[in-house]
């Protein structure tokens, strides 16, 4: 089995062996990610009917979500063989943990929390884990509880087809005593051959912190008869000190043989563990080992099951962040999602340099703003304890948000930058570990004039030079455009022949309203540039800016997008005015020049063209790398519209958004490196290294999980 | 005496899904108390204060029913045995 590929799974090493197969630590090619495959012989157990209910209750525990259950990616089925592709979880399970003398109190009713928290997940979604024990639950080094085995689970419902208790438990206590461990754990009903429902798994809850807590069972037996028989009659030994009363009355409730006698409900464990876990008492000198892991899970959220080939759009709202999942087509989406519910996230990246699959986002909320980012494209993202940018003591300042988020050039893999609110500009050169402010631009003499536009004081665009790696632009709202050519020391403002509407000198030196400014890196001097009011193009690298405002039904707008291969094509959605920022006469049209400027042609097939009044704002419109090129945007009432064909033809690929901020695109390259689609330049964010180290990668990708 | 605090439901993702944390003994001020619980539970701070160690607009801190607001912020007087409450305040679209 060692080398041989499953799915897209490079099978490495056995590390595990239990009753229903063998598990193995293996590599999704695909992903690049490493992942653990149970291989289950198909008529070890199972008749061909057992098989396919395998694979069904694979699927069906599959589309659990929750930080504390291991999750399963895929199942499928070779010769001879089903197997199910799995999270690898890495630490010890509660069964080695507690073996010897059992676990303090506190550890006890911090991992029973955990594992309530998975049963009431699975339950709410009709799923029974039928399989609840000390070795089916790890701990990970972080003090994070994964449950396993959800894949052994079963659907309820119908109930015909319910739990196989009698056949099952028979077979396993004759024929194999990989299943004693799991004797010890059944209920007196399943062991009576009667109908079971989710109060079974409340007993197994029951077992497992009596064990954890003991280091021992509470039933115990020399042969599968005499255990069972203790099972459906002892009362088990009362636990005392250091075990609280609190605790030993939620395990005796558990442990009640009458289900109806237990709690009826895993919520309701839960509560009970929650309740005597908030009146423990700290010390004010506390230990200091209590630290969070700082990832998160979200819990109830549905994910995009991304593979090799697949493309995605990333969407950053008012309220939270969707990860839409398509194939090169692009016709079909399925939608991961909402992540981070109820921040704002304004900023999105998709990092494919030096072999990962990093997607970044920045959240906003009452409880500050983060920058954040997934490896797994969604199902657990970093949630630092500590925000990694924040604006130095001396500066008085507070981070409000941030809007970009872009990566480091070609050459630049560890690079990335962050444009921020209030207007700064971050950069990190170590994968977004340690962040600096940016001194050169922050003590720039014209930045106390800078003045708030609508949206706040913010540096919302960050445009590098591909050819010259010391240059760089930025735009602030409203200060206007920047550059630096020395790497960020000293900045310039650039913005001669551009207006600023609402001052008396309509040109000064800055504080114009900049909305956007794009490049194309095949013509590096030349930047187009969205104002509030006003289109500009620059041919000597935002020297001078020359009006180019020719037949647009307004000059007024935010998003602005270059195509990906013709460096004198952009994509902008004009709004009527500053007072009304909404799309012209009620028709949501997207213009296009295609030579540079000199002319502009309305795109709306497929666009709604009566009482259509959205805006599109600045980040929320993009291109893909496809040839021909995609480009999408989303719209404040929350609709997102697409177009595989340059803009020719519009489809509405969604609705019922909240407010849409951002949209970036990316691409999953199909294998190693290679893209079926010639990789080009993506505008926004700035082109990505394609540049890669193969050998250099999976440490980074391990030391980054283990800082996890 | 024991001082309790409450934590909202946002962020008892770092608090083990505790939804009150008792510390013993209570410290004398606001400043203090919140020390304490940053110990216990590190990701709160950067949560309810900014970098520059002010609470956050939209957080709203109580000793028992007052707003510290108005009590003297983060050297707010504990006395012994009060009751903390970290509340988002009502606002935003």
């Amino acid at each position: 089995m060692i080398g041989q590929v499953l799915g897209h799974c490079r099978v490495q090493a056995k590390i595990g062996e239990g009753g229903m197969g063998v598990v193995y630590r293996a590599y999704d090619e695909a992903l690049q990610r490493d992942v653990a495959v149970k291989v289950v012989k198909k008529d070890a157990r199972l008749g061909s009917s057992g098989s396919q209910d395998l694979l069904h209750e694979a699927r069906a525990s599959s589309s659990l979500s929750h930080p504390n259950i291991c999750t399963i990616h895929d199942v499928g089925e070779t010769e001879g063989e089903l197997y199910i592709v799995m999270e690898l979880v890495e630490g010890k399970s509660l069964h080695e943990m507690c073996r010897d003398a059992g676990l303090p109190p506190e550890t006890v009713i911090r991992c029973g929390v955990q594992i309530a928290g998975a049963l009431v997940r699975a339950h709410d979604r009709g799923i029974i884990h039928r399989d609840l024990k000390t070795s089916n639950i790890v701990v990970t080094p972080d003090g994070l509880v994964k449950v396993l085995d959800f894949g052994l689970a079963k659907q309820v419902g119908d109930r015909d087809a319910s739990f196989e208790g009698p056949t099952r438990t028979f077979e396993t206590m004759q024929t194999s005593s990989t299943f004693s461990g799991t004797l010890a754990y059944m209920s007196p009903e399943v062991l009576r051959g009667e109908a079971t429902d989710y109060r079974s798994d409340l007993w197994a809850l029951g077992v497992v912190l009596y064990e954890a807590a003991s280091g021992r069972p509470p039933f115990g037996g020399r042969t599968g008869f005499e255990l069972s028989s203790a099972i459906m009659r002892e009362i088990p030994k009362p636990l005392g000190p250091p075990v609280p009363p609190g605790l030993w009355a939620i395990i005796q409730r558990c442990l009640s043989k009458e289900p109806a006698q237990r709690y009826q409900r895993a919520g309701e464990v839960l509560a009970a563990l929650e309740a005597i876990q908030g009146a423990a008492v700290f010390a004010t000198t506390p230990n200091s080992d209590r630290a969070e892991p700082p990832t998160m899970a979200h819990h109830s959220v549905r994910h995009a099951r991304v593979r090799r080939g697949d493309f995605l759009l990333l969407i950053g709202t008012t309220k939270g962040a969707f990860i839409l999942r398509s194939n090169v087509n692009r016709s079909r989406w399925e939608v991961g999602g909402p992540y981070f519910h109820g921040h704002a996230v304004y900023a999105l990246a998709y990092d494919n340099r030096a072999d990962q699959h990093r997607i970044w986002a920045s959240t906003a909320s009452f409880w500050g703003t983060m920058l954040r980012s997934s490896d797994d494209f969604g199902r657990i993202w970093t949630n630092p304890q500590e925000a990694a940018i924040r604006f130095p003591a001396d500066t008085g300042l507070s981070l409000k948000n941030i809007w970009q988020i872009s990566l480091g050039r070609a050459g630049e893999p560890s690079t990335l930058y962050c444009g921020v609110e209030p207007a700064a500009l971050f950069e990190s050169h170590d994968d977004g570990e340690t962040w600096s402010l940016v001194r050169g631009l922050f003590d720039h003499p014209h930045r106390p004039r800078w003045v708030p536009g609508n949206g706040g004081l913010a540096l919302h665009t960050i445009v590098l030079d591909p050819a010259d790696k010391q240059r760089m632009y930025v735009a602030i709202s409203a200060g206007g455009v920047y550059r630096t050519n020395d790497s960020g020391r000293t900045w310039s403002a650039q913005n001669c022949g551009i207006r600023a509407m609402f001052v008396p000198g309509k040109y000064p030196e800055f504080g114009q309203c900049v909305h956007k400014i794009a490049m194309h890196p095949a013509r590096p001097e030349r930047l187009f540039l969205q104002n509030h009011w006003g289109l500009y193009r620059s041919d000597d690298s935002s020297e001078n800016w020359k009006d180019i405002a020719n037949g647009v039904p307004s000059d007024f707008g935010f998003a602005m997008t270059m195509h990906p291969q013709n460096p004198d094509c952009v994509y902008i959605v004009p709004v009527e005015s500053d007072q009304f920022r909404c799309s012209c006469d009620g028709r949501l049209r997207v213009y296009r020049t295609r030579n540079s400027g000199a002319s502009w042609e309305p795109l709306a097939r497929g666009l709604p063209q009566k009482q259509a009044y959205e805006t599109v704002l600045r980040d929320a419109m993009t291109a893909d790398s496809l040839d021909p090129a995609g480009f999408y945007f989303g719209t404040r009432s929350g609709q997102l519209f697409g177009s595989c064909d340059e803009g020719k033809t519009w489809n509405k690929i969604l609705e019922g958004l909240p407010a849409i901020v951002c949209v970036r695109s990316a691409f999953i390259e199909d294998g190693f490196g290679h893209s079926i689609a010639t990789p080009r330049v993506a505008p926004q964010p700035p082109p990505s290294s394609r540049s890669k180290s193969r050998a250099a990668s999976p440490s980074r990708r391990h030391s980054r999980q283990k800082k996890r | 005496m024991p001082l309790t605090f409450h934590i909202p439901g946002p962020l008892r993702e770092f608090t083990s899904g505790r939804s009150a944390v008792t510390i013993e003994p209570s410290p004398a001020t606001l400043a203090e108390a919140l020390s304490a619980l940053w110990k216990l539970f590190p990701g709160l701070r950067g949560r309810i204060l900014t970098e520059q160690g002010q609470v956050r607009e939209h957080v709203n801190i109580f000793i028992g029913d007052e707003d510290v607001r108005y009590t003297g912020g983060l050297t707010s007087h504990i006395s012994a045995g009060s009751e903390v409450s970290i509340v988002p305040a009502i606002s935003g679209g």
